[in-house]
């Protein structure tokens, strides 16, 4: 088990239990205690002073840092690694000046959690390692005159008799290596056979036997991100794992510039080869990690969106663009990896996961099946939130599913000072209720750069529950802070100070941002709301809301319900799947049974084109609003806001008590 | 067995709201019903009618305007004065059409002075109306507010970039705001659920939902009014509840049916009638939609509009 300290912070007198190990401003931030922090947890701004009264911290070297005040027990809290229970106290100037103590009523809830590997299996139905492809040791007889079938019959005699595989149709390159390869192994051979549900073919043959050998690669082709994973399919796990940008962001960041990229000149042959280059990149990766041969790859199952599919099949996406929406073909053949121009060895297949519409792609019909969606009584929500937001509401008896174009804001586009979740990225933010100061901490405890998508949810939540902004996300410009101001061209907060910044620039969060992470999350929300309508379901009946997609794993549940993106259903039914396309394509690469029932799932879904719903207008203006025009529908959201309101207007008499002008 | 007819009996209410002070005062709302649904539940208060005054009138108005107006046409006060004694309104919209910064640009104490003595010289409330300018309206009405103190003035249009200011003035100087938004339900009760975070008392509030003239997206306006009416009555969304107010006269003489003359189109018939038609018609449309205060400019439309609620109240 691993080992878990006690942290107490005082005055506060906030405990939390978190692992031995953890970063001191990390904990501080689960247990709600406000430190100041400006710089993200880089140790550069010495804001986060605290002492040390009793147990011990591995303090980072840090020169806001001396001697002496270690001596007197002094540490930067964001660089003090968590060794043994403590009692760590905020001195006065760690809390800028705030001093009054308002103990609060419930602990924090802890909100969602990832599942884990085995408690996925236990959402899907009972299934064999069986895969689509099969390697079968064959030691033939040679033929003589009274044996004078060809070598192709023989190869298929042989499959028939010891694998029980009949009518194999044998691919033309394996027809014209048959001959040699037969009798140079002495009629020794492993033939490889594909089984596409629709016929068997021997797409491979090797001499001896390499059965032993086999594996097959899932990849998730996201937008951004390609993830790739390498199975050993004797045994079905993983051996390795990969991951990078999807090289055809520099042809844009969205599918509708691909789109318009791939339909002019030969925009597609060039989109095809960069995507089909960054899996190769992968594949070499995976393959050289796991120490492998690339002939030990049988075949490749792919899941991504509908454009992406497209152009990596190389399809034309042009269609998908325009009304009335139509995709080329939304279940794809096996296609020859070599076909693509993937040219990782001889008779490797490629097959992607059928999609159900132009927006509603293989990775949310690989989620539904990773997710177990297809196999359970309860009724199911499953978000997948990107630069369109996908959503799938259902069980086992129907699935119904949408797209949104929420933009590209969540993933920090459109957004001033908005980035991806890298290095330096400013991942989660807490707004002091009472002086409005900021703590906030980044990816790698770096200086911060800008702000991901999980900072600015907190960010929009925090600024919210503080009042630094209203409901309709306009800042409150007579709050009694500098952190707020106006600008020729919107007004901002001050989210970090020039000087704490890796830019050397104010890092600021505008109303234009506000607006337009309102605008994704209020497209978001009204999908769900048509969806549950449509049904003529309410809310309250989802039993389970499950969150995928590369955001889904740093989203903090309790900050996405308030600012109104996800419905306030109660946070325990709230659940993160990571990244459920590589999960679908991983189960779909290690059993036939699951790909085909991928192939139900993309075939049962009903696909609601909300371009043409006329109530999706509606639902979309009352959710540009925090958390919604409907305050009575987040309810957990209303008792916080009146409970900080309360705590603000408590601060402002005593403030008056004490002659203090606001 | 004799039929019954079928009813509806809604779960909310329309806030009943007060426009001015002591003798002034009128209530405006109150309904548990669609309006007129006299057999469902009550309707404690009938719509009530608010003459058009302005306190200039640069705009060129037909003669059917011009006729009726003869005489008061500059003047507000003896206009306002006209509109409570001979066309027996309920109400005065006084219109500062001369703040308009884009116009005339009277400064805010020469229109509070006009609002005072308007006020000052009539026994029914006052509604004063901007012009739509955000930063003017805000800074006008301020100053309204603050030398009306305590006489319940109905002000607008507060929208949501100026809300602030005017429910702050509205606040501090106890007058009652009209809410402004563009045809949308969802904006209606956004911009109140601002107005009472900002302290503003709900029984202070009422709706101008933005009105198109007959012709010019009634059919729109008409469904977003009586969408707001079902979600106040029978989900009983207290944000929805208060009264609404159609700016009818202001709509509906800017079309081109009401204000062309029989020169250029013959065909039309009257000038003087048909303009007065198109603002009735308009008019008695929004009050089936659910209108409270009804905003008219000719005194036959005032004349009209009154006979058709006694008509539907008898």
């Amino acid at each position: 088990m691993e080992e878990t300290c006690k942290i107490l912070f005082q005055p506060e007198n906030e405990y939390i239990v978190v692992k031995k190990g953890e970063n001191l401003l990390k904990a501080a931030m689960a247990a709600d205690v406000h430190i100041n922090a400006s710089c993200g947890g880089a140790g550069s701004c010495g804001k986060c002073r605290v002492v040390i009264e009793t147990g011990e911290v591995e303090r980072d070297p840090s020169p806001k840092l001396t001697e002496a005040d270690i001596a007197q027990g002094y540490a930067l809290a964001c660089r003090a690694t968590i060794q043994t229970d403590l009692t760590v106290g905020i001195p006065i100037e760690s809390q800028i000046g705030d001093k009054r103590i308002f103990a609060r009523k419930e602990p924090v809830p802890v909100a969602g959690h990832i599942l884990s590997a085995e408690e996925w299996q236990e959402r899907l139905p009972k299934w064999d390692l069986s895969p689509s492809t099969q390697k079968v040791h064959l030691t033939l007889d040679s033929p003589s005159l009274d044996d004078n079938t060809s070598d192709a019959e023989r190869v298929k005699r042989g499959l028939s008799v010891n694998a029980g595989m009949r009518d194999v149709v044998v691919d033309f390159p394996v027809l014209q290596r048959l001959p040699n390869m037969l009798r140079q192994s002495g009629w020794d051979v492993t033939v490889t056979v594909l089984d596409s549900g629709e016929e068997l073919r021997a797409v491979r043959i090797e001499q001896g036997d390499t059965t032993a050998r086999q594996s097959a690669i899932a990849i998730d082709v996201g937008t951004t991100t390609i993830s790739a994973e390498l199975l050993d399919l004797k045994t079905g796990t993983v051996t390795a794992k990969a991951s990078d940008y999807n090289a055809q962001v520099a042809f844009g960041e969205d599918v509708i510039t691909r789109i318009i990229y791939a339909t002019k000149g030969t925009g597609l042959a060039k989109l095809q080869s960069v995507v089909v280059g960054t899996i190769w990149n992968l594949i070499k990766n995976l393959v050289e990690t796991a120490d492998i041969e690339y002939c030990n790859v049988t075949h490749i199952v792919v899941a991504g969106n509908t454009t992406m599919m497209h152009l990596l099949l190389g399809l034309n996406p042009k269609y998908i663009r325009e009304e009335p929406y139509i995709p080329s073909g939304t279940f794809f053949p096996w296609v020859k990896a070599s076909d693509l121009g993937l040219r990782i060895a001889a008779g490797v297949y490629l097959y992607a996961l059928p999609c159900v519409s132009s927006y509603v792609g293989g990775d949310i019909t690989a989620g539904i099946l990773g997710s177990g969606i297809f196999n359970t009584d309860k009724l199911t929500l499953y978000i997948d939130i990107g630069t369109n937001g996908e959503m799938v509401l259902g069980n086992k008896d129907w699935l119904l599913s949408c797209s949104c174009s929420a933009g590209p804001a969540f993933e920090g586009g459109g957004v001033k000072h908005g980035m991806r979740a890298t290095r330096g990225a400013i991942e989660q933010v807490r707004i002091n209720k009472g002086n409005f100061e900021p703590m906030i901490l980044t990816v790698e405890n770096k200086r911060p750069i800008g702000v991901c998508g999980s900072g600015l949810i907190d960010c929009l939540s925090e600024m919210f529950l503080s009042g630094v902004i209203n409901e309709k996300g306009k800042i409150n410009l007579d709050l009694p802070t500098n952190r707020v101001r106006a600008t020729e061209g919107a007004s901002e907060y001050v989210l970090v100070g020039a000087e704490d910044s890796a830019t050397r620039r104010d890092i600021v969060i505008t109303e234009v941002d506000i607006d337009n992470l309102m605008r994704a999350k209020a497209a978001v929300y009204a999908g769900i709301q048509i969806l549950v309508h449509s049904m003529d379901l309410e809310m309250e009946f989802i039993e389970e809301l499950l969150i995928a997609g590369a955001f889904g794993r740093y989203l903090d549940i309790e900050k996405a319900v308030t600012i109104g993106l996800l419905p306030d259903i109660g946070f325990d039914k709230i659940k993160f799947v990571g990244n459920g396309s590589l999960l679908g394509a991983h189960l779909s690469c290690l059993s036939k049974e699951l790909l085909v029932k991928a192939q139900e799932i993309a075939r049962q879904m009903t696909y609601l084109e909300l371009s043409a719903n006329p109530g999706f207008m509606d639902h979309y203006i009352s959710a540009l609003f925090f958390p919604h025009t409907n305050l009575e529908d987040f309810p957990s959201v209303a008792a916080k806001l009146a409970e900080v309101r309360a705590m603000q207007s408590a601060m402002r008499a005593q403030d008056a008590g004490n002659g203090v002008i606001a | 067995m004799s039929f019954s007819l079928p009813t509806e009996s809604a779960k909310g209410r329309v806030r009943e709201i007060e426009l001015g002070i002591g003798d002034k005062k009128v209530k405006v709302g109150g309904e548990n019903v669609l309006p007129f649904h006299l057999w469902e539940g009550e309707m404690p208060n009938r719509p009530i009618i608010a003459a058009e005054v302005y306190d200039e009138v640069i705009d060129e108005w037909p003669a059917a305007l011009t006729q009726a107006l003869e005489g008061v046409i500059n003047d507000p006060v003896a206009w306002a004065k006209k509109a409570q004694d001979e066309w027996g309104v309920d109400a005065i919209a006084l219109m500062l059409r001369s703040t308009d910064p884009k116009a005339t640009d009277a400064s805010a104490d020469s229109a509070a002075e006009t609002v005072a003595k308007v006020e000052a010289a009539v026994s029914i409330p006052v509604i004063v109306y901007g012009t739509e300018d955000l930063e003017k309206d805000a800074e006008v009405l301020k100053t309204v507010a603050t030398k009306a103190e305590g006489k319940n003035l109905l002000m607008g249009p507060a929208k949501e970039d100026n809300h602030k200011t005017i429910g702050a003035a509205a606040i501090g100087y106890k007058q009652s705001v009209a809410a402004m938004t563009p045809i949308d339900v969802n904006l209606a009760k956004q911009l109140n659920i601002l107005l009472t975070n900002l302290g503003m008392e709900a029984d202070k509030l009422i709706i101008d939902p933005t009105t198109g003239a007959l012709g010019y997206g009634l059919e729109y306006t008409y469904s977003v009014m009586e969408r707001l009416k079902i979600a106040g009555l029978f989900q009983d969304d207290s944000m929805t509840q208060m009264p609404l107010m159609g700016n009818v006269g202001f709509q509906a003489w800017k079309t081109k049916e009401a204000k062309s003359s029989a020169e250029d189109y013959p065909e039309w018939g009257d000038p003087v009638k048909r303009g007065i038609i198109w603002e009735t018609l308009t008019g008695v449309a929004l009050m089936m939609a659910g209108a409270d205060i009804l905003i008219l400019r000719h005194p036959e439309s005032m004349r009209l509009v009154k006979k058709l609620i006694e008509a539907l109240s008898a």
